[in-house]
């Protein structure tokens, strides 16, 4: 079933893909922000507020989704700012640069890698060095992470793998599972299970509710 | 192309899957292939574990012909067991091969690599998780380059 079903993929660049499941879940992660100039009625929305005729205050602090913050930032005209979250600022950047595979990135993320690209369009122009460390950070960790899930996910054969998977982001365990598929592929080949017809899972999937519908 | 003429007694060249027809049907005898000998799979072997790089196989299809040949035929191959373990240690050697250049490739953040002398089941094996790997590493490495943010829109 899976082989006819084309899910659209993450964009996992500064643009997201806009049918995307992934990336519509990953840009609802809020972001810790401010506001620069004051949000006339919309103190209700941001849970800044009781009334809704109530102003949000200039510099008030905020956590917005982040499809909202890119929509409402702009290097011109200042609405808001935007911080850097704290798991990709200075301090985490370095506990990834000593051993990013000691990380849980299911915790921090779990869309670590796709985030962290979005957050790029905020970096401020002035200083696009920032904008560079960040994407080395990310690059190197990807790297650092390579092997252990190439490893992981090639070597456990009939194994539960959920304790290998609980500590990968998302764009991860795709990654993941698709080493399995290889690698199960293979020794059901070398079994010779592969040669064997089986009924597609969507074929006994009806098979059963029908059964069910007959003894209801 | 064309085979035969078949005689009884005389060896003629047919391809595999018409040889595993005959043999289930009990009209032939297998011979198995030159290399598939416990010897040469030795030599090939300790080669394989000698060199850094990847050594020429006997077959680009040494690991299809092997199942194939011992799954339906190991009453034609004298020491069917021993071939069966050799093979299998020549695989294992090549795929721990595979995966050391892989993370080095990796680690280099090379673009580009060779591998003359994979087979194809093992290009297959790993082929859709390394291809998504680099695809992934490409797209969080041009996140560097800055033309990109010019497509965003100017409100």
């Amino acid at each position: 079933m899976s082989d006819s079903y084309f899910p659209v993929g993450p964009g996992l660049g500064m643009e997201e893909n806009f049918l995307s499941l992934d990336d519509i879940l990953m840009s609802q992660e809020k972001l810790p922000g401010r506001a620069e100039s004051s949000l006339p009625r919309l103190a209700v929305l941001l849970g800044q507020g009781a009334g809704s005729a109530e102003s949000v205050p200039e510099g008030s602090k905020l956590e917005i989704p982040l499809w909202l913050a890119k929509g409402l930032h702009d290097s011109k005209r200042r609405i808001i700012s935007v911080e850097l979250p704290k798991i990709y600022k200075e301090a985490w950047r370095t506990v990834f640069s000593a051993d990013a595979n000691v990380v849980d990135l299911h915790k921090m993320g779990p869309y670590y890698y796709g985030f962290g690209s979005q957050l790029l369009n905020f970096e401020n122009p002035e200083n696009p060095e920032i904008a560079q460390t960040d994407s080395v950070c990310f690059l190197q960790t990807f790297i650092a992470r390579f092997r252990r899930i190439m490893d992981s996910s090639q070597n456990a054969y009939n194994e539960d793998t959920s304790a290998l998977v609980a500590r990968l982001d998302e764009l991860e365990r795709a990654l993941f599972q698709v080493g399995q598929k290889g690698l199960n592929d293979f020794q059901c080949w070398e079994k010779g299970q592969a040669s064997q017809i089986t009924a597609s899972t969507l074929v006994q999937n009806y098979g059963k509710r029908k059964l069910a519908e007959v003894d209801g | 192309g064309d085979l035969g003429p078949f005689n009884p007694g005389l060896p003629v060249e047919v391809p595999v899957w018409l040889a595993i027809n005959l043999k289930q049907r009990q009209k032939c005898r297998l011979i198995p292939p030159e290399w598939m000998d416990v010897g040469k799979l030795e030599e090939i072997r300790d080669q394989e574990r000698k060199e850094d790089t990847f050594t020429p196989m006997p077959s680009p299809y040494y690991m299809e012909l092997t199942k194939l040949l011992l799954n339906y035929a190991s009453d034609n191959i004298p020491r069917a067991d021993e071939i069966r373990t050799l093979v299998k240690d020549t695989w294992d050697t090549r795929m721990a091969k595979l995966r050391l250049s892989a993370d080095s490739f990796v680690r280099q953040q090379e673009a580009h690599a060779k591998l003359d002398n994979l087979t194809l089941m093992e290009i297959n094996t790993t082929g859709a998780f390394l291809t998504q790997a680099l695809d992934h590493m490409y797209k969080l490495r041009t996140n560097l380059q800055p033309g990109e943010s010019s497509h965003s829109q100017d409100f």
